[in-house]
């Protein structure tokens, strides 16, 4: 088994021993691999629409008002791309049309994996942190071999205790505040929901948290593909399409 | 102060309405734009407006302002002084020689001077006018329910699907049913408590509070009733549509 060749021939991770390890004939389910590739794409795609959007519009406030000439919290152009330059480079037509196609899809296919991993036990059993994982001396462990650049792969390909909790947080905290911030610029969904309105502090609160959400996403993708690499990368991809 | 309303009050509004949307006002129009785009776009479309429909199916007010909160001088963008030479004129007589015409599926088709849309019940909200583009501001708006001045006129006909706007610099959309018997969908004539600027759109434009800003028009021309929107420029339902944008903006 491939897994079991490859966790033997590298440095194991001290605490790996006293994880519980769990036999499983694949390193990820269908619909973790499934829900993975879609996931990218429609963030992909929510990425790309979403700088479209904000190059039209390229100026951040708080509160519920904003508008050109409006005190602003970010001006792109005070970054060194002016309000022409940053126009004639962003297209909102295809931006909005992009975004909630992929924000569609995107909520879908979240939908799916958070209610079949639900179902399937994957959070409880994979993701939620065992008792001797949630040790002070666990994490720094852990935090230890982060830092020396040392891959804290333990047994079964199963996963670390901070990358079970940013994975937890990613998905049940990060996601819906992304989504909320999302809706609550929206005339439609406000009406329907004022109560977002208030949970931000206005739709502009919310279109600058949607904008910060996105840089702390890349953040946290950037992270996530340097430990793919750290990792092993054409290993951990292939096991995320194969599942072996 | 803003209102704000508590999640009991909330769940008892909104699922006694939804009820009731689904015993009565269940028709396509009110879900489905007119014209559907192909592919996972126009999914994405229906499912947002369906959506956005269901949740809103007790007509819920948009959220409504204190006048602490207004915009004044309102900002201004697109269009603010049509060329149009029937507009310059009209502007130049203070608008004193305008009217409105109501025609198409109508019991009495008619006009209304400016005079007699102010004489109408009138409506004044504190609300945010939300561009698609990101701003948004908050302006006093006063004005006489389009409902109101389709009653004018007699009401639609049974055949009646949709209501479009003509606009003096060229623009035209469709409104679907639904929207115009909306409490705050409005045809106003005053902004922050003086007469609606030639910038904002005098001398009458369309609020549509739970839909961005390109579909409160400005510079209002003539309003028809219609059963389908096939006709009407590339038949997709308005001119924003027919440049590609969402016919329902509601996000």
């Amino acid at each position: 088994m491939g897994v079991d060749s490859l966790s033997m021939s590298e440095a194991r991770h001290p605490a790996a021993e006293t994880s519980s390890a769990r036999p499983s004939s694949a390193v990820h389910s269908y619909n973790v691999r499934i829900c993975h590739w879609i996931n990218l794409v429609s963030c992909v795609y929510l990425l790309w629409s979403g700088v479209h959007i904000f190059l039209d519009f390229p100026e951040l406030y708080w509160g519920h008002t904003g508008y050109r000439g409006y005190p602003a919290a970010f001006r792109l152009a005070d970054w060194g791309l002016s309000w022409e330059e940053a126009g004639a480079l962003g297209d909102r037509r295809w931006g909005r049309n992009y975004h909630f196609t992929a924000a569609w899809v995107f909520l879908i296919n979240g939908l799916v994996y958070v209610v079949w991993n639900l179902y399937s036990s994957h959070f409880r059993n994979r993701m939620w942190p065992a008792r001797d994982e949630r040790t002070v001396a666990h994490v720094r462990a852990e935090l230890r071999d982060h830092l020396r650049w040392r891959s804290s792969r333990h047994a079964n390909g199963s996963y670390g205790t901070l990358q079970k909790t940013s994975y937890l947080i990613l998905i049940f905290v990060f996601v819906p505040l992304m989504i909320l911030t999302g809706i609550a610029q929206s005339p439609g969904f406000t009406a329907a929901m004022p109560a977002l309105l208030d949970m931000f502090g206005g739709r502009q609160t919310a279109r600058t948290l949607h904008t910060i959400g996105t840089v702390v996403l890349m953040l946290f993708v950037v992270v996530h593909v340097l430990e793919v690499a750290a990792a092993g990368f054409f290993v951990k991809v292939r096991s995320m399409i194969t599942g072996k | 102060m803003p209102t704000r309303i508590s999640r009991r009050r909330w769940l008892t509004t909104s699922v006694p309405a939804l009820g009731g949307l689904l015993l009565t006002g269940c028709s396509r129009e009110t879900f489905v734009p007119p014209r559907v785009r192909g592919g996972l776009i126009g999914a994405a479309d229906v499912l947002t407006m369906s959506t956005n429909r269901l949740l809103l199916s007790g007509q819920q007010l948009a959220r409504e302002y204190s006048r602490s909160d207004v915009a004044d001088p309102f900002p201004t963008w697109n269009q603010t002084n049509p060329r149009n030479a029937e507009y310059q004129r009209h502007a130049s007589e203070g608008f004193r020689n305008w009217r409105l015409p109501i025609s198409g599926l109508v019991q009495r088709p008619r006009d209304l001077s400016l005079d007699e849309i102010r004489r109408l019940p009138p409506r004044t909200q504190i609300t945010a006018h939300i561009c698609e583009q990101g701003w948004s501001a908050i302006g006093e708006w006063t004005g006489a329910p389009l409902q109101r001045l389709i009653e004018e006129a007699g009401g639609v006909t049974p055949a009646a699907r949709y209501v479009v706007i003509d606009t003096f610099d060229g623009w035209y959309e469709g409104y679907d049913l639904f929207e115009v018997a909306h409490a705050q969908t409005i045809l106003a004539y005053g902004l922050n408590g003086r007469d609606l600027p030639r910038g904002n759109g005098a001398p009458l434009r369309l609020r549509v509070e739970r839909q961005c800003g390109y579909k409160n028009l400005k510079f209002l021309k003539s309003i028809r009733v219609v059963d389908s929107m096939a006709d009407i420029g590339r038949g997709t339902g308005g001119i924003n549509s027919d440049f590609g944008f969402h016919w329902f903006a509601g996000v």
